[in-house]
């Protein structure tokens, strides 16, 4: 928990308007001289530490990296045991929000809490990157993991620098050599993304849920399960007997070399699809909502999703949980 | 054919146990049903699908399986209700609402906890409004064995229970327990309802628990005969419910499938606006009618 900030005794902050009073205590925070000419309360000063939100604990991490030591990150959704799409707001949550600073959401309706709890507490000091606006993304969006395609990574990066540097300026050399370095390691996940597409273009893979869709695709990798089938397990209804069949089918007739499985979003169906993939021996690559931690950051996390595959695609061996 | 049964309806696993997973329900359903009505224990029986949606979300939470929930809900919710005093008919309706409102809240918090607290998805339309067709086909004999077991009993009780569905009074006069058979049969109208939520949810439940029988004492009197004029109406709603929600996914060009539990209920709506219908015809035909003629088959004394 973040110890929330006061403003020091000798000041009188004038009874305003709560959009007033959360501001103040938000500005309070920031080192640039941000002013609120509307409020007219004075702006005290603080320590130099940026306070940021992560709503899905990966997009926490890559905050993080690019920070270092000048951020304090907080992540909203990070347990690797629940389904975030069904993910319920707290009073903790709301409070981190309304003190934020710097806020990375995903957007395409994946987080719409966040949306809902920044519009509780406005504030014109708080930063809201979301992913969708900067991948212009629409709403309809079908798939809303967007942290699974290799080029959103590094886009969130350079906007999460080039907001630290608007609040911090003096830091602006150490959040761009962090910024290089982050490139510089999500390059092995470019390369490693390159060398298995290389080997294994065109090779059927069945899933169960969307998530991890657009990794799929740049790997060069074949989806053969309807998208309206991943849709339904995402959105928690029944997929159709004629889906759950072919599905079935894509298993038992071994016409797939891999089983994903998303182990955030089960359901009977999902449970009784790993067993039938497990007795036709199918092998089964676990694939996951949020970063599973501890042990990963992103690019390690994406390394070891796409270590599972080669290893799977080889040696037909699962990995049950990376 | 073509246009009712769409290509695979019948090689399909889930189909299969579908169907005859709606079978054993229904017949059991449409048997407990039309001593429901005659006890005027709808309320009741609508209670306990509310604490069988408690136990279904509670297995969920537990991970444990869906069937163990609504039936465990079911058992402990008609103990509760039979305890607060359920069989007499002042305050009848107090004590079921009053563990209505009890088990709808606990469902809440359950509902809320698998979605904050597990990777379980789907788990509100699983236990609200059924997914027969995400059924594992090993839940089949455990249905069976229930249903068995159900209607066994009930072959049982049938006289004492006829008895006091139509007379308390009588009843009591000629020996029969009324605590008891009371109590016995909360007891199976809670696995009824238990075994139909796997099938149309525990919400929807009644609806296969009253619908047929309701159905069925409009058009026959004689309890036997409205017994198999139930079960009969009872298998027709979900196996034209299972058929109908498998061939809605060629309506559409999405091939978006419907769920099973609105067909099954709207098939039950119908059959009973039709009943209803034939008889006020019937009625008007037949002249003035007395009240539901119903034989009574003499009680063993004791």
């Amino acid at each position: 928990m973040i110890p929330l900030r006061t403003p020091s005794a000798g000041h009188e902050i004038p009874r305003t308007s709560r959009f007033c009073r959360n501001a103040v205590v938000a500005t309070s925070l920031v080192l640039v001289g941000v002013t609120l000419s509307s409020c007219g309360s004075p702006v005290a000063i603080s320590s130099g530490v940026i306070r940021a939100v992560g709503a899905e604990n990966q997009y926490a991490n890559v905050l993080a990296q690019i920070g270092g030591r000048y951020v304090s990150v907080r992540a909203i959704v990070s347990n690797p045991n629940t389904d975030p799409h069904t993910f319920e707001v707290s009073t903790r949550v709301a409070q981190l929000i309304s003190t934020a600073q710097l806020v990375v959401q995903n957007g395409v309706g994946y987080d719409a809490f966040m949306n809902q709890l920044e519009s509780a507490s406005p504030s014109s000091s708080r930063d809201v990157i979301e992913v969708q606006t900067l991948e212009g993304l629409s709403n309809n969006t079908e798939n809303p993991h967007l942290w699974y395609k290799p080029s959103t990574m590094p886009r969130v990066a350079r906007a999460i620098a080039v907001d630290l540097t608007k609040l911090q300026p003096g830091h602006a050399r150490y959040f761009a050599t962090r910024l290089s370095a982050f490139s510089k390691s999500v390059n092995s996940l470019t390369v490693a993304v390159a060398t298995f597409k290389k080997k294994y273009e065109g090779v059927r893979v069945a899933t169960t849920e969307p998530v991890a869709d657009y990794l799929l695709q740049a790997l060069g990798l074949v989806n053969v399960t309807p998208f309206r089938f991943q849709a339904d397990v995402m959105n928690g209804i029944d997929p159709s007997p004629e889906d759950i069949a072919f599905q079935q089918g894509l298993l038992t007739h071994r016409k797939v070399r891999v089983f994903l499985y998303n182990e955030q979003v089960s359901s009977p169906v999902t449970v009784s699809l790993q067993s039938l993939a497990k007795s036709s021996g199918v092998p089964i690559v676990a694939v996951y909502e949020t970063m599973p931690t501890p042990g990963y950051d992103y690019q390690s996390w994406m390394l070891a999703e796409i270590a599972a595959l080669t290893r799977a695609l080889s040696t037909s061996r699962s990995t049950v949980r990376i | 054919m073509h246009w009712l049964l769409e290509p695979g309806l019948f090689t399909n696993d889930s189909v299969r146990t579908a169907f005859l997973l709606g079978a054993m329900v229904s017949l059991v359903s449409a048997v407990v049903g039309v001593f429901t009505v005659l006890r005027a224990q709808s309320f009741a029986g609508h209670a306990l699908t509310d604490v069988a949606m408690a136990g279904g979300a509670g297995a969920s939470l537990a991970g444990v399986a869906p069937l163990l929930g609504f039936l465990g809900g079911g058992v402990l919710g008609a103990g509760a209700m039979d305890a607060i005093g359920v069989l007499r008919v002042k305050g009848r309706d107090i004590a079921t609402g009053v563990v209505l409102g009890a088990a709808t809240g606990l469902a809440a918090l359950f509902l809320f906890l698998v979605a904050s607290s597990s990777a379980a998805t789907g788990s509100t339309q699983l236990i609200l409004f059924g997914s027969v067709f995400t059924v594992e086909a090993s839940t089949l004999p455990y249905v069976a064995g229930l249903s068995a077991l159900v209607l066994t009993a009930l072959v049982f009780i049938r006289r004492p229970l006829l008895l006091s569905s139509l007379s308390s009074e009588l009843a009591a006069v000629r020996g029969v327990r009324l605590r008891w058979v009371g109590g016995a049969f909360m007891i199976m109208l809670a696995v009824s309802v238990g075994l139909s939520s796997i099938v149309i949810g525990s919400i929807l439940s009644t609806a296969l628990l009253i619908g047929p029988p309701a159905s069925a004492l409009k058009m026959s009197s004689h309890v036997t005969k409205a017994v198999s004029i139930a079960v009969g109406l009872g298998i027709a709603a979900t196996w034209l419910g299972i058929v109908f929600a498998y061939d809605s996914y060629y309506w559409l060009p999405a091939h978006r499938g419907l769920p099973v539990s609105f067909f099954v209920v709207f098939v039950v709506v119908i059959e009973f606006s039709f009943a209803n219908l034939a008889y006020r015809f019937h009625a008007r035909r037949v002249a003035p009618t007395t009240s539901a003629r119903v034989n009574v088959e003499p009680v063993g004394g004791r």
